[in-house]
């Protein structure tokens, strides 16, 4: 455990002084790609903005998270527990979900005003779908020789369904939230693109505009750092809580 | 039908007439036919028959999980009573352990205590004792997949023991063990009977087994399920191993397979003329 992530750390340490290396060696020009040491100077001389951005992209991907979860924990129990309504409303959701998110950008900007709120929205409606499906899945899945020892305990359906049929989704779930935590950060990334003036993704479109490459690279790795720290939280929160498979 | 001695109290359970049927796309199939089952209070009833001649699904019936077709009259404690309002009633344990893998072996035994609305410290003061008896003591903190299947399965028996109620129903409890691990199985669920004073029924394919446990056997015959046979066990308990050798069991034991031996010919001819 701890030794995996001392090489990783390694790994990336040596992967940095590679970029460094082959920029210096093979001469490259900076407007196609600065040096490492360009990024890392960019990032130490803004650690404010930087910051700043961390803070506001972080909390729209973490309430939208939040939000997007529990949308699609209901939803998926409700498709779960009532056939009928799945038949109605599932539908909806997958064709939903073929539309692209950037198509319904401009509209949640509209509707939701130019500040944290539409960001959050695309965040959780991003996080949403797949929550839906696999706790819809896992419900559906639970062991019917299990509800039916527990019917014969006596339980209804409000037992069986805390009882039995939330922790038996949950592995299922667990798996969702990891995809969901990951869609949710680029929605809130995305959704900066609309329009806004703090953010790691409006960061990313101003540096773009005026050609600030360093700054461009800085962003990705603080994206990118985020994105795997949010993932890295799910899966070690899995493995302690959630460790059990759905027995077949 | 034989019975127990009439007494003050009414039996335990009385079933009769009791059929069901299953339509499906190859036709209908009659999986009980009239049966009618008496069983005395603190009576321990075996069910024997071949796979398929309902055990199980007279079981589902008495735990109230299905229901039976038109005419059957179900009396629990003299009662009339309709299947689904058996449930919660009869102390129910299928084949497979059914144990929650998310749940400790204390929290598996005392799922049925906290459906009842049992609060987790009362229920667990009540299994306390229990774990040593079940020969669980110093697993209380396990996991299910932590145990070996004899295990888990006598988790599953405290489990069933912990629902206490007037009828416990045992599907097979021992078919997935070795031999060894049954035969100390049985006659380690006979102690705990004789010290609880349940009313047992229960189910399985082992013609020694259903001799050796029960104070009657009721041997079954395949589609349509029917009460072929009901034999009373006169051995005196307690019963030691070496009884399974004893001239009288073994006489038990001949009369029993001749019943189920006319049975599978019988099957065997139906089969072999469609």
């Amino acid at each position: 455990m701890r030794a995996g992530f001392a090489s990783q750390i390694a790994a990336l340490l040596g992967l940095f002084v590679l970029w460094e290396v082959c920029v210096r060696v093979f001469d490259v020009a900076p407007h196609n790609m600065p040096a490492a040491s360009a990024v890392l100077r960019d990032m130490a001389a803004n650690t404010d903005l930087i910051g700043r951005g961390i803070v506001r992209t972080l909390s729209e991907t973490l309430i939208g998270f939040a939000i997007g979860a529990a949308i699609g924990f209901v939803f998926g129990s409700a498709f779960a527990v009532s056939r009928a309504l799945e038949r109605l409303l599932f539908p909806l959701f997958i064709v939903s979900q073929a539309i692209p998110v950037i198509a319904f950008g401009a509209l949640v900007v509209m509707w939701l005003g130019n500040d944290i709120w539409s960001k959050v929205a695309i965040a959780a409606y991003l996080t949403a779908f797949p929550v839906t499906v696999n706790t819809c899945r896992g419900m559906q899945a639970v062991d019917p020789q299990r509800v039916a020892l527990l019917r014969s305990f006596g339980a209804g359906a409000w037992v069986l369904y805390w009882r039995l049929r939330v922790p038996y989704a949950l592995p299922s779930i667990a798996a969702a939230l990891k995809l969901g935590i990951s869609l949710g950060l680029i929605g809130a990334i995305v959704g900066e693109w609309f329009g806004d003036t703090v953010g790691l993704g409006i960061m990313l479109l101003q540096a773009m505009y005026n050609e600030n490459l360093p700054r461009v690279w800085s962003v990705i790795l603080v994206c990118g750092a985020i994105g795997i720290l949010l993932y890295s939280a799910f899966e070690a929160i899995e493995r302690r809580w959630i460790w059990w498979k759905q027995e077949i | 039908m034989g019975g127990p001695a009439a007494s003050a109290a009414p039996p335990m359970l009385q079933l009769t007439n009791l059929s069901k049927t299953f339509e499906s796309s190859h036709g209908t199939v009659v999986a009980l036919e009239r049966v009618g089952i008496e069983i005395g209070r603190g009576e321990f009833v075996t069910v024997v028959g071949p796979s398929g001649c309902g055990k199980s699904t007279l079981f589902n019936i008495l735990a109230g999980l299905a229901e039976p077709d038109a005419g059957a009259q179900i009396l629990y404690n003299g009662e009339p009573r309709k299947a689904p309002e058996l449930l919660g009633k009869v102390a129910f344990m299928p084949q497979r352990d059914l144990l929650l893998p998310w749940r400790r072996v204390v929290d598996n035994a005392i799922l049925p205590l906290q459906v009842e609305g049992v609060p987790r410290a009362e229920a667990l003061k009540r299994a306390e004792p229990l774990f040593s008896e079940f020969g669980l003591a110093g697993f209380e903190r396990h996991y299910p997949q932590q145990l070996s299947g004899g295990m888990r399965q006598r988790v599953a028996l405290m489990r069933t023991f912990l629902f206490e109620r007037d009828l416990t129903l045992l599907d097979e409890p021992f078919g997935a063990l070795d031999a060894l691990t049954r035969s100390l199985m049985q006659r380690w669920l006979l102690e705990v009977w004789q010290r609880h004073q349940r009313t047992i029924l229960f189910i399985t394919h082992d013609v020694e087994e259903a001799i050796f446990l029960g104070d009657r056997v009721l041997v079954m015959t395949a589609r349509p399920g029917r009460i072929k046979l009901v034999l009373d066990v006169p051995l005196a308990r307690p019963r030691p191993a070496s009884m399974l050798t004893s001239p009288e069991f073994i006489d038990l034991k001949r009369q029993v397979l001749a019943a189920i031996e006319e049975e599978s010919i019988k099957s065997f001819q139906q089969v072999a003329e469609t």
